[in-house]
Order: C-alpha cells, then structure tokens, then sequence
C-alpha cells in the first residue's frame, strides 16, 4: 500500500513536470515584454512597499502567537543537543528572535543576519567566545584557562572553535546561543561557511536556533553536518509574515530598470558589502565628484587606482566588485568618445556626496 | 519581535539598526544561573507557583532524557567499538610489524634522523611508508566518524603517536601547510605558527617519543584534494612507494542488527521503538539513507519526544494519572481483579519484555542462515498477531505479512515470505550439526531467563543424544544400501528439527504476546511516526509549496475559507503569486502573470465586493494609487517567491520569463 502511494507521488511528479513541459510547448510563447508593464522606479516602490498594508495581518499575529506555546518545547529540544531549523512560508525573523528573548534569557544569544550579503564569521565566533568567557569568569570556572590565554582576536579559528568546544568546566549549562537568520542566505551559501556553522553549532557550548526560506536548503549540508553537527530538529512554522528586509538584497524583478538610484536604497546595498568594496565604490565616486562633467572613470584606470590603494589584487576580483555594484545598479558602463568603457554613478553631484557621507559613518 | 523593532516609528524602509548588522547581540545571559537556581527551587518547594511547577517539569523531563540517552549512547558506542575491535586488533599488530622493519633497518645516526622522516638511509624499506587501507563499506563517511576516533584511541593505548586528520585538511585552499598545521597541533599539543617537518623530527627524537611508532590516520580519504596529498605523502617520504596493506570494516547492516540487538532487544533502560516507528524507520535505511547515523538520531528524537510527553516519568502525578488511563494497563488489571498494582505491572512489563527479546534472538540466531536480518526480523516481531499462533497457523501469518509490513516491490523485500516464516522453515531443514550450533547459541542467550532456560538445556541434551543415536545408528547401517541410508538419515534429522522447530513455536506460544498487550507499553515503545518523521526530516520543498497552495487553511481566516478552490483578492499575495503559477508551463511570461494577478485582485467576487463597499473606509483613494499599491504588492510577492527558491528569475537569454521550480507537491 505504501509504495502504492510512493509510486504515485513520483508518477505524479514526473506527470506534472510533462505537463508543464508540454504546456510551455504547445501553446505559442507569449510574446510580450515584461517591460511594457508600467513600472515603478526601484526607489518609489521600497517605500510604497514600507507602508504597504499586509493582509491578514491580524491572523499572521495569531498564527505567529500560537507559536508561543511550543517555546517550552524548543528550548527543551535545545538542551536535549538539537539545532532547531524553522522552515515554512514567512519571515521568521520576528518569530525566532522573539523566542530567543522571551525563552533564552538564561543565555547569551547573538543573532546573525544571514539575508545580508556579508558576514564574517571569524568575528561573529570571537563575539562567542568573549561572551562564553564572561559567563564562564562570573561562575569563577577559569582560574586555570586564563593563566596563558591570549586575546580572541588574534586567535584562529581553530583556536575559538577548540575553546567553545572547550572540556566542561562546569555541568554543562553555560551556553550561548547563535540564532542564525536565513541559514541559507546569499552569505552563508558557500561549503565554507556552512561548514564553520556546522562546527559552531557542534560545540558542546553553543546552541543554534536558525531559520530556512529556501526549498532547497537542505542541499547545503551533507550527513554528517545535518545529522551530528548541527543535528536539526525541524520545525515547520509557516508565518506568512511579509519578508521585508529579507527581501531587501533581491534585485527587484518588476522595478524599472532605467530608474534612478536613491541615496537611501544604495546605502543599505553598499553597507552590506564588505569594506574593500565600499572602498572601490568611494574610488568611482571620488573620480565622478572630481569631473561632475565627465563620461566617468574609465575602467583601466579604476583598476590601476584601485591597486595602487591595494583594494583589488586583480582584474578578477575588481570585476566581482563591478558585478555586484551593476546588478544593484550602484554604477553603470557608458562609453566614452574614445571607445573606453567608462563607469558612472547614476546619481547627482548632492545625493552622491550624501551617500559617501553616509557610508562612511 | 525584535525589541528594537518599532514599526511605527521605522524609517520609510522599515529597518532597523540591527536588521543591517551581519550579527548582533540580542542579549546576555541572566546572571541567574540556571542549573543552581532549579535545584535550590527543588529543595524548597517543587509547587510554590506555577513558574517553578513548570521549571520543576521541565527539568524532570531533561533528567528523564539525559539519563536514557546517556544509557543508549553508551550502550551504541560500545557495540560499535566492540564490532571493530577484530580489524583494530589486527592493525596493531600490523603497526608494530611495520615498525620492527623499520627498526631493524635503521641507523641510530642524529644527522640523518632530523634530515628526513622515515630516515631513508638507502635501504628500500626505509623509504616506504607503510600504508593501511581501511575499506568502510559504508554507505556515507558519516557511519564512520567514531570508528576512527576509536580507532587512535585503540593504537595509542597500545604505544602508538597518533594524528586523527580529516578530508577537511587536505583542501586545496589551505594546501600542504594547512594538513602540516593540523599534524603537528595534534602531536605536538601546541598551535604552531609556522609548521616545518623539521619540528615533528626534532620532537620526535625526544627521548619519550623516540620508539613509539608515528601513525596518522586520514579519515575519508577520497575527498581529500590529491595534490595536497601527494605533496603530503612526498614530505613523509622522499620516495613515493607506498606499501600497502588492506582491512575491512563491516558493513552498515551489520552494525545496523548489532545496534538493535543491544539497544533494543538486550537493554531495559533505553528507548523502545514501537511498530510504526521500527517499519518507518526500516524503509527508511533501506530505501533512502543507509546510515547508521539517522537511525542512531532517529533514536534520540525519540528518547527526547518520549521525554516531553513525560508519560515514562511515572513519579510525576499528572503523568501517572494519565498512565492509569493507558488501555494496556487497565487491560492488564482487568485480569488481575481490577486493583492497580504498579509494581506488579512494571515487573511484568519488564518480564515480558525479556521474554520477547530472547525469543527473537533465539529465531534470529536460525534466520542468520539465511541472511535475514535482524532489523527486518524485529519490525515484523513487532507486528505479529500471536494470539492463536501454532503450527497450523503459520500460513495465516505468512499471509498477514506478504501485503502488511512488506511490500515487494521495496528493494529490501524481495521475499514474498515473512521472515518470522521462512526462520520457521528454515529451522526444518538445517543439518543436526547446525541444530547443535543454534542450540548451543539458545543456551547462552536464554541466561537468566528462568522460564525458558531450563526448558532448552532438556532440550539440548536430548538433541544431542539422540543425533549422537542417528550417528551411531548411521554407522551400524553403512552397510546397506546407500539410497535406504540416505532417506533414513533424513527422516531421523528430520524428527530432531521438527522437535527443534515445535519447541520454539510453543515458546512463542506461551510467551509471546502481541506487543499491544503488554502492560505500560504506550510508554515504553515510542510510536509516534508523524511527530518523528517532521522532526528527522523536514520537506521545505513540499510544505512550502502546501503553505502556499493553502495558505487558507493554515492563516484560518473567515475572508477566504469560504471560497474553497478560487482565487480571490483577500487572499495572501505571494500564494495568489504562486497558485497562478501553477496554470503555466515551465516558464512563465511575467507580462502576462502580473496582469493575470492584477485580475484576480482588483474583480473582488460580488460578496467581497459588498463588504468592501459597506466597510467605513476613512477616505476613499485615487484609482491609481490603488492600483500602484496593487502593483507593489506583486513585486513584493514575486521578491518572496524568490527567497523561497520557486522560481527563477529572467536572465539576459530570456528577460520576459521566469521558470518555474518545482511542479507538483
């Protein structure tokens, strides 16, 4: 009976993929542009969006307060040694951190934004473990440990994930507590930095809370992380609460292409990014405050500039700065009249001058 | 929410200062400390509030889990380390041979220790470097984390020096260096900056390492980057001779029978898997995962699950209350004239429970013959009806099990026979030999079992003389014929199986009993296979997509309930979004999506419409600024079915069309 309805459940995807196949095929392709649709500038809809009114607002409530009453249950499954992996449709952002202050109180919780485009988990590990050592100084566990401890900082990461993992001082209820928003992040997706995580959440000092919106999450770990390192605990908590600054990083689908940046959403991207971009970033805008009549900064001699600084140590890495600047439509190419690509800011002289005032607060 | 979060006062892009952090401090711990302030709240008064009720709750039921976990973790590491200890035996000595060849060969000369490890010194031994292969067989590394760990642990206890390194320091990124790096913090106890071979040599000629073979064990070392291994092996060596020599582990479902044996089937103080979860769990391994390692979490959720519902915590009141409700137990005092005792129940529970195991392993000591496993013997145990369960009823079982536990087509039930069944039949035709072997296992494994002990030992010896009475009688015989001797010699080794054979069926008889039965065991055979099946696995990729298909169910709203099956404008965004996908092919013309959505929520059926007209709107809006909002609205929800991974979206090939990810639940 049961592989009755196994074999149905496959027959029906491979049915339905047919069928969506089929219907792409069949029926002529529709011709029209998704740029006929009238659209908003990028700048306009973010704010349209802050205030726009959610539907169902008064049952997401209910639905993410019926969730309180699992707390007792999820901190238990905490200290029972689980990770716990939120899925669902919704932002869990609101949820988890809510759970992490009402429930975890006997815990230091650091909670880390993985929707955001960089994240180093070198410092988020030091933030643990100077948080774990002032727990474990006020309990007077250390005497021994301190003799020759050197500041985290300039330790390794091996160093930090030893001392977390560190013997047990006590009976085994000094904790912090990582709670990761979006596990699967844009950041977070590389082998690397899930197998940092992995390592973090196994140390027999932390725990970890994180939340999951991709389908494909899964995909990111093997055996050993999902069933001994992080040893998830799922939990499905749809929330259907608004993903608003989950959705902040995405390249908007619908926004006018053409439409001109405003110093406000350019400075949310850019400060999201790691210095060093920030840095090339304040280069092209220098060159374009300079000439405010130019046709830009030609791309050979961003990247002299940008080495001479020892911001980029080749073309490549220059070029992933570039690509990430022009998918946020940070900077655009045009060319100049000697046929050189040229890099400009579609901003004006004042905003421009706001925004490098303001990242560089 | 956030407690910096205010949305009435955000900026018009609703962040906050943390909402742009990479990470941030929530908060730190209380200075209460946890652990200390329970137990003073223990001693004082365990219901002074509700609060500490509930604190006192909570960690009764951590005691509860920490205390059977703890037992079955041990319980598992022991058995897997005792599995091995066979191959680890025989890599030592393997160690130590190698080492004396080395030896024999070697100069006591300083210079050339500290130039090169192992010092080459021209004689070909001396530059091999002796080289284990240890085939896992396992169906991923992760079964073999443990192994070898254990593995180190065996050798160095035997004299050894050894490193434990993983796939992980053998990356191309931190090249050779890296896996020195891990090498030496781990012989050396100590980080060091700046790892040279030349720091292992000295170290090694200290006096207390000096004749201690130097081992490194590489765990899963296919993975590792081959270059970064080669340059490795290169260091180790000035030549790249490796001498090889092969061990073999067991295999996962050998691992997988003894885990069951120990933790299931010989232990009294760890989980119990009822039928549901041993079958889910089977099919599971069988057809999908192949570890021991989900199996062994599997088995951890369920001691914590078990915990949580905190009806094995019988010294609590509420849950001994609900114990007494337990059908088992108010069937078992039904016999015993209505009064609850709960000594004499525990003690039968536990009683039983013996019982049960012994008489399993004794039919799994026959089924081995032919390769039945212990894990598909145990589920179907579990299922089995024994009520009327006799020599004549054999068939009806067989029955019951070809269409219940197994379903052929599964690629671990090729059998169109039960396996308690085909144990029976094959107990009919073993030789007297082998009948003497089981006999013998029987006599161990029923130790201490009073009920069946004794009744095997008569049984063994009267097997035992009467095949020594066929043997002699085989001899006075040898003279006729040989057809008429063959077929007396089967007849006579026919009886003696038969006797074998109806022995155990009237022990099932008499002791088995169908595992509903026994009294208290709702709570000793955790069987909840939904609760457990979400927490093991997840399905974000279906339930996402069920979230959204149904959002309506989920969000419990009276606005879209009553419109089963259509669209309309009440409902969520993104599931609008999503449910319009569903009517396109593979890619989907963005054109004609966002008009389709702006259909859907701008033709309010006429009852909405009605509501929307009598509700006391403060002020109506311009069209076009509503349908601006409208238009926001789906850029928002197609930005979140972006996150989720269902689409993907247009690229510079085809800038008009987003293509779908996923088809069907």
């Amino acid at each position: 009976m049961e592989s009755n309805e196994l074999e149905e459940e496959e027959f029906g995807f491979s049915r339905n993929y047919f069928l969506a196949k089929e219907l792409g095929g069949s029926s002529k392709k529709s011709a029209r542009k998704a740029s006929d649709i009238n659209l908003v500038d990028e700048q306009e809809l973010r704010e349209a969006y802050a205030k726009l009114e959610f539907k169902h607002e008064k049952e997401i409530n209910n639905l993410v307060n019926s969730y309180r009453k699992s707390y007792a249950e999820w901190v238990f499954m905490l200290r029972c040694g689980f990770g716990l992996l939120m899925y669902g449709f919704g932002s869990k952002k609101g949820l988890i951190e809510d759970f992490a202050s009402t429930a975890l109180t006997d815990y230091s919780v650091v909670v880390i934004n993985g929707y955001l485009q960089s994240i180093n988990l070198k410092q988020v590990t030091v933030a643990l473990a100077e948080l774990l050592m002032e727990q474990l100084k006020t309990q007077r566990k250390l005497e021994n440990y301190l003799k020759n401890q050197q500041p985290f900082h300039t330790q390794s990461m091996d160093d930090l994930i030893s001392f977390l993992d560190g013997p047990h001082w006590d009976d085994g209820e000094s904790f912090v507590c990582v709670v990761v928003n979006n596990i699967d992040g844009p950041a977070l997706r590389d082998s690397e930095s899930q197998q940092y995580l992995a390592r973090l959440a196994a140390c027999s000092h932390t725990l970890m809370v994180a939340s999951t919106d991709h389908v494909n999450a899964p995909l990111l770990w093997n055996k050993k992380m999902v069933h001994t390192e992080f040893n998830w605990y799922w939990y499905h908590v749809p929330t259907y609460a608004p993903y608003k600054v989950e959705g902040i990083f995405f390249p908007p689908i619908l926004a006018h292409s053409g439409s001109a940046q405003t110093v406000k959403t350019a400075s949310i991207v850019l400060q999201s990014l790691t210095p060093n971009a920030q840095n090339v970033f304040k280069v092209v805008a220098d060159h374009q405050l300079a000439n405010p009549d130019g046709e830009g900064m030609p791309l050979n001699n961003l990247y002299t500039v940008c080495r001479e600084r020892f911001l980029v140590s080749s073309q490549i890495t220059l070029n992933a700065h570039l690509t990430e600047f022009k998918d946020h439509e940070l900077v655009k190419t045009r060319r100049n009249s000697d046929g050189e690509d040229c890099l400009y800011i579609p901003l004006s002289s004042d905003a421009l001058q706001k925004l490098i005032h303001e990242i560089s607060q | 929410m956030a407690p910096s979060a205010d949305p009435e006062t955000s900026p018009s892009i609703s962040t906050t200062n943390t909402d742009l952090q990479p990470f941030f401090l929530l908060h730190k711990a209380s200075s209460r400390k946890p652990s200390s302030k329970t137990r003073r709240r223990i001693d004082l008064s365990p219901k002074a509030s509700d609060a500490s009720a509930q604190e006192y709750n909570d960690n009764s039921r951590f005691e509860t889990f920490k205390l059977l976990w703890s037992n079955t973790e041990f319980i598992i590491k022991d058995v897997l380390k005792n599995l091995n200890t066979t191959v680890f035996d025989g890599i030592d000595k393997w160690v130590h041979a190698s080492f004396d060849a080395i030896h024999a060969c070697r100069t006591p000369d300083f210079t050339t220790a500290t130039s090169m490890y192992p010092i080459p010194n021209n004689v070909p031994i001396g530059a091999q470097i002796f080289t284990a292969l240890l085939f896992t067989k396992n169906v991923e590394s992760v079964d073999d984390i443990s192994t070898f760990d254990d593995l180190g642990a065996h050798l160095r206890s035997s004299g050894c020096l050894v490193a434990n390194l993983t796939s992980i320091d053998f990356s191309a990124k931190n090249g050779v260096g890296g896996c020195l790096k891990t090498l030496l913090r781990q012989f050396l106890l100590a980080g060091i900056d700046a790892p040279e071979m030349s720091i292992l040599a000295s170290w090694y000629n200290e006096q207390e390492n000096y004749d201690k073979p130097l081992i490194v064990i590489i765990d899963d070392v296919e993975r590792c980057s081959s270059s970064v291994l080669n340059d490795f092996i290169l260091m180790l060596s000035a030549c790249l001779y490796l001498s090889v020599c092969e061990f073999n582990l067991g295999t996962p479902a050998e691992r997988m029978d003894a885990v069951i044996e120990a933790v299931l089937l010989r232990s009294f103080q760890s989980v119990n898997i009822g039928k549901h979860v041993s079958t889910f769990l089977r099919n599971y391994f069988l057809r999908h995962d192949g570890t021991l390692t989900l199996f062994v979490k599997a088995l951890r959720i369920a001691t914590a699950q078990q915990g949580l519902d905190g009806e094995n915590n019988l010294l609590r009141e509420p849950a001994m209350k609900r114990a007494l409700e337990l059908p088992s137990l108010q069937r078992f005092c039904e016999t015993r004239g209505n009064c609850i005792d709960w000594v004499s129940a525990l003690s039968e529970l536990k009683r039983l429970h013996q019982l049960w195991s012994s008489l399993v392993m004794c039919l799994y000591e026959v089924g081995r013959y032919h390769k039945i496993s212990l894990l598909d013997l145990y589920c179907e145990m579990l299922k089995l009806k024994l009520q009327n369960f006799g020599a004549n009823d054999l068939n009806l079982v067989e029955k019951d099990y070809t269409t219940s536990v197994h379903d052929n087509q599964s690629p671990g039930c090729l059998q169109d026979k039960g396996y308690v069944v085909r144990a029976f039949q094959m107990l009919r035709d073993l030789s007297a030999m082998e009948l003497c072997k089981i006999l013998d296992r029987w006599e161990m494994l029923t130790r201490g079992i009073e009920e069946i002990h004794e009744k095997v030992k008569e049984l063994q010896s009267q097997i035992t003389l009467e095949v020594k009475q066929s043997r002699h009688d085989l001899r006075k015989e040898s003279k006729r014929p040989a057809a008429r001797t063959y077929k007396n010699d089967k007849t006579n080794n026919s009886t003696i199986n038969e006797k074998v054979a109806s022995f155990l069926q009237s022990m099932f008889r008499e002791y088995i009993q169908s595992i509903e039965s026994i009294p208290l065991q709702e709570i000793i055979f955790f069987d909840n296979v939904d609760n457990l099946n979400t927490a093991l696995i997840g399905d974000p990729r279906r339930r996402i997509q069920a979230d959204l298909l149904e959002s309506r169910k989920l969000l419990k709203c009276s606005c879209c309930s009553k419109n089963d099956g259509v669209l309309v404008p009440s409902m969520h965004d993104t599931s609008i979004m999503y449910t319009l996908v569903q009517e396109h092919g593979d890619l989907i013309n963005v054109h004609e999506w966002f008009h389709s959505f702006m259909a859907v929520i701008s033709n309010p059926p006429l009852k909405a419409k009605k509501k929307l007209r009598m509700s006391p709107s403060p002020k109506k809006r311009k069209d076009s600024k509503e349908a601006r909002t409208k238009t926001d609205a789906s850029i928002q929800a197609v930005t979140e079915l972006q996150i989720t991974g269902l689409l993907r979206m247009p690229t510079k090939r085809r800038p008009d069309y987003v293509q779908r990810v996923a088809f069907g639940l």
